[in-house]
């Protein structure tokens, strides 16, 4: 099953895009749920992503990378 | 982390930077792990460091940087929050917040969070007699925002966030953070950015005009008996989301 990793639709009003500043893991690494995968900055937040469940990530979005609310930013094959 | 408790006008603590930023980041943990739901620090730094996002370490030329802000006595140091390079100094105070918020609340979101802390600051500003305190970006200011506290749209505070998924359950912990410098030149901090800048060879250069320090605008002003308002009013302002 492939599990998407969005930026969360409701975190800020606006069109504001935000930026990929971290991942935390390695594109392909096994991580378990609750895990800390990646850090999106927007307006000067950084804001946490955690894995929403456990599996193998496939990273979709690159640090540095430009990504909108709801982006998909990496999938999760459990 | 120092709670507000009737010890409120000895609540200003003196620390180093980096104990600062470990208290900021307690504090953080402290609603992480369930043991808090709010939290409220004030620190005014002993000594001073360049401080910034971690990602700043992958800049090209970050370790002449590092090396040239070290000798003019400047240590880089990290920050969980986001933005860009900042001084800390003894003339620049902090002030932190972290809530444990609701996830699906409307009010929970990045915006809410910097009103949450720049409105109770614009509030105290106004009863100390300043007429033209808002929030808003200041162009040409190191590490600008759209909700920096500005007095005539130049940079007073510089703001920025953390959010943390609480243990266990779907809510959410919020860090907002405010840095305010108090006394001393503005032209002064703006130099050390700058000089961050040059040696990384990013041209942008920031303006010592876009930013004011309280005591230009408040001469005479004394913050240890006037701090513990704002502290107040940033306990007392409405409730969490």
């Amino acid at each position: 099953m492939t599990t998407e990793i969005a930026v969360p639709e409701d975190l800020w009003e606006g069109d504001t895009e935000g930026v990929i500043t971290s991942w935390l893991v390695s594109d392909g690494a096994e991580v378990a749920q609750g895990d800390l995968v990646a850090e999106v900055m927007v307006e000067k937040a950084q804001y946490e992503i955690e894995a929403p469940l456990s599996g193998r990530l496939a990273i979709v979005k690159e640090e540095d990378e430009v990504v909108a609310k709801g982006s998909v930013i990496a999938t999760l094959e459990s | 982390m120092t709670a507000l408790s009737p010890g409120l006008d000895r609540v200003l603590q003196r620390l180093s930077v980096e104990q600062g930023l470990a208290a900021e980041e307690a504090g953080l943990d402290a609603v992480c792990q369930g043991e808090s739901q709010f939290e409220l620090l004030a620190w005014q730094p002993l000594d001073r460091a360049l401080v910034m996002p971690r990602r700043h370490e992958r800049t090209e030329g970050f370790p002449e940087a590092r090396q040239v802000l070290r000798e003019r006595g400047w240590p880089i140091l990290f920050r969980a929050t986001g933005g860009t390079p900042v001084p800390q100094c003894p003339e620049v105070v902090n002030v932190t917040l972290v809530l444990r918020c609701r996830v699906g609340s409307s009010a929970a979101h990045l915006e809410w969070g910097y009103h949450r802390l720049g409105d109770p600051w614009c509030e105290w500003l106004a009863a100390l007699g300043v007429t033209d305190a808002d929030l808003g970006s200041a162009p040409g200011a190191y590490c600008d925002g759209r909700f920096n506290v500005r007095i005539g749209g130049r940079k007073l505070v510089g703001t920025a966030q953390r959010w943390r998924r609480v243990r266990g359950c779907r809510d959410m912990a919020l860090l907002v953070h405010g840095a305010m410098q108090v006394g001393g030149d503005p032209a002064g901090l703006v130099d050390i950015v700058n000089a961050f800048q040059e040696t990384i060879d990013d041209p942008q250069r920031f303006l010592p005009e876009s930013h004011v320090a309280l005591t230009q605008a408040l001469p005479g002003l004394d913050l240890e008996t006037t701090l513990p308002d704002l502290l107040r009013r940033l306990v007392d302002w409405e409730e969490m989301p």
